[in-house]
């Protein structure tokens, strides 16, 4: 006879509002990663191409936004930005520092990428009497891209778990989410164990997605 | 601006649900008016702790609690360093000041005999826990006392009364009691459980939950946030600070905090009442009172309320 399990106290009225932390977790993430990866291969661009006030101007966005953590960009736009007339939602504001800060970390990995193609490749398809457009286009993009999807996969779990960091800033997302859930319910343990495992499903997912992509576009050397 | 890069969530504890019938706590009918002048000279914070008693050797028994912590000879006191008047920390000389801090303070002298704590930060999410593990002996942290906290630590007290009050910007109209909070966008600071109180006095309020009192303030001041919601004295303060923001209507809950002591050493629950009874009676309690919360309000130190009166304490 299978025994009845009994539901903890007040489960399906905290599911909801963890459930809903938890898409906000995701939306942010998957938005704050595609500003991130189109911002990113803008900078990319500046600091690789021949102009020298472009490749100053990528080095110096990377150089800052590398090198102040996220929660004081974070606390900086939520409390600065009113302060000179731009009041955006906080999720929005969120988001949006987010991907300016992940930006600097996917436009290295994209300039690391392509300095993996030997020069030898570039200079062959110049040498075939390519443009400078194709030979990125058909030579040297393709094979970068493929040296790239583990470590964008690295920043994509940082970013995932970075989120965690937008209820310091009045975002209600799962972490916030668990804040609330811990001053109703007084079970502090239960939920952020609970949350942990929802973060470490969320990360360990995009591991394996990013194994398989790679297996995928795997090139033989 | 107020940047921290710090995740340490400031403690203001508040109780879950009006599931405690509360004997009318006397809360004035009129707002505490902030401090306008000095007034008589109250003895400092400092002068207060200097003053505090010290146990006899026969109320710390062997092998109780108490005399564990007086062999360590250090209070792990659990509680927070951003709460202006209760446990504030000034970040030049490192000193805690505030009412909670004080008493945290007076606690300690009066086991080992000197005016030291080691303070650790707890947050709303961690205060039970770090009770029931033995991390800290006690707990000071603006600490509302319920039935469900109860079944889990012990609460010696309560030693104060509070209540939620609401603080709008200054030329706002809308907003005079609870009731016309419903619906606005309200903040209020992580730890506090104002969050609670507001799902049931204002359950269509949009709640924000920030890190510090300087950020909710903040964001009333620029509008991300219509109202903001905590315990009354520390609104005050505020208003009292900051001309931008005005504190309106009375205190919609009743707060009575307690100092959490973990549950396994009850003899430890019966020393810190008899010692809080003490420092009521020889007037330590006010004096405290009138050097922190007393600060920014003017009139004399409350009647304090009367310990074991709340359920779960």
């Amino acid at each position: 006879m299978p025994r009845q399990l009994a539901l903890p106290g007040g489960l399906e009225h905290t599911l909801g509002p963890l459930g809903h932390g938890l898409l906000l977790t995701l939306a942010m993430t998957g938005l704050a990663f595609a500003g991130a990866l189109v911002l990113g291969v803008l900078l990319a661009v500046c600091r690789i191409s021949p102009v020298p006030p472009l490749r100053a101007l990528g080095t110096a966005y990377v150089t800052v936004f590398r090198n102040i953590p996220l929660l004081v960009l974070l606390v900086l736009f939520v409390f600065g930005l009113p302060d000179v007339g731009l009041l955006f939602s906080l999720f929005a504001t969120v988001t949006l520092t987010m991907a300016l800060y992940w930006a600097a970390f996917v436009c290295e990995v994209l300039r690391a990428g392509i300095r993996t193609v030997p020069v030898g490749q570039a200079e062959a398809a110049r040498a075939l009497g390519l443009t400078a457009g194709q030979n990125i286009r058909h030579v040297i993009l393709p094979q970068a891209l493929r040296s790239m999807v583990q470590p964008l996969a690295g920043v994509f779990i940082g970013l995932a778990l970075s989120t965690s960091l937008a209820a310091a800033v009045g975002v209600a997302e799962m972490t916030g989410q668990a804040e609330f859930t811990t001053l109703k319910y007084d079970q502090p343990l239960t939920t952020f164990a609970a949350t942990t495992v929802v973060y470490v499903l969320i990360t360990l997912t995009s591991g394996l997605v990013a194994g398989q992509i790679e297996k995928r576009v795997a090139v033989r050397r | 601006m107020h940047v921290r890069s710090r995740l340490s969530l400031t403690g203001a504890a508040l109780a879950a649900a009006c599931a405690i019938s509360l004997t009318a706590c006397g809360s004035s009918a009129t707002l505490p008016t902030p401090k306008s002048s000095g007034g008589a000279a109250a003895p400092t914070f400092q002068q207060v702790l200097d003053a505090g008693p010290v146990a006899p050797a026969s109320a710390i028994p062997d092998g109780s609690l108490m005399a564990k912590i007086k062999a360590r000879g250090t209070l792990n006191v659990g509680g927070t360093d951003t709460s202006a008047l209760f446990s504030l920390k000034d970040p030049v000389s490192g000193k805690l000041t505030g009412f909670d801090a004080g008493l945290a303070q007076l606690l300690a002298k009066y086991i080992t005999g000197k005016a030291g704590e080691n303070l650790v930060l707890v947050t709303a999410d961690t205060r039970e826990t770090l009770l029931q593990n033995g991390t800290v002996d006690t707990v000071f942290a603006t600490y509302t006392i319920t039935p469900a906290r109860a079944q889990k630590v012990a609460f010696a007290g309560p030693y104060y009364s509070s209540g939620d009050a609401i603080l709008v910007a200054k030329d706002n109209t809308s907003i005079t009691k609870v009731d016309d909070l419903a619906g606005k966008t309200v903040c209020t600071e992580s730890s506090s459980t104002a969050a609670n109180d507001l799902k049931q006095y204002a359950p269509t309020a949009k709640v924000i939950l920030f890190q510090t009192n300087a950020e909710c303030q903040q964001a009333v001041e620029q509008g991300r946030a219509d109202a903001y919601v905590l315990d009354q004295a520390l609104l005050l303060g505020d208003q009292y600070r900051d001309p931008k923001v005005k504190v309106v209507g009375q205190p919609f809950t009743s707060e009575p905090y307690g100092i959490g002591v973990p549950l396994a050493s009850p003899e430890m629950k019966a020393f810190v009442n008899d010692w809080l009874k003490q420092i009521q009676a020889d007037g330590e309690w006010a004096k405290l009172w009138q050097a922190t919360i007393g600060s920014v309000l003017s009139g004399s130190a409350p009647t304090p309320p009367v310990i074991g009166s709340v359920q779960g304490s």
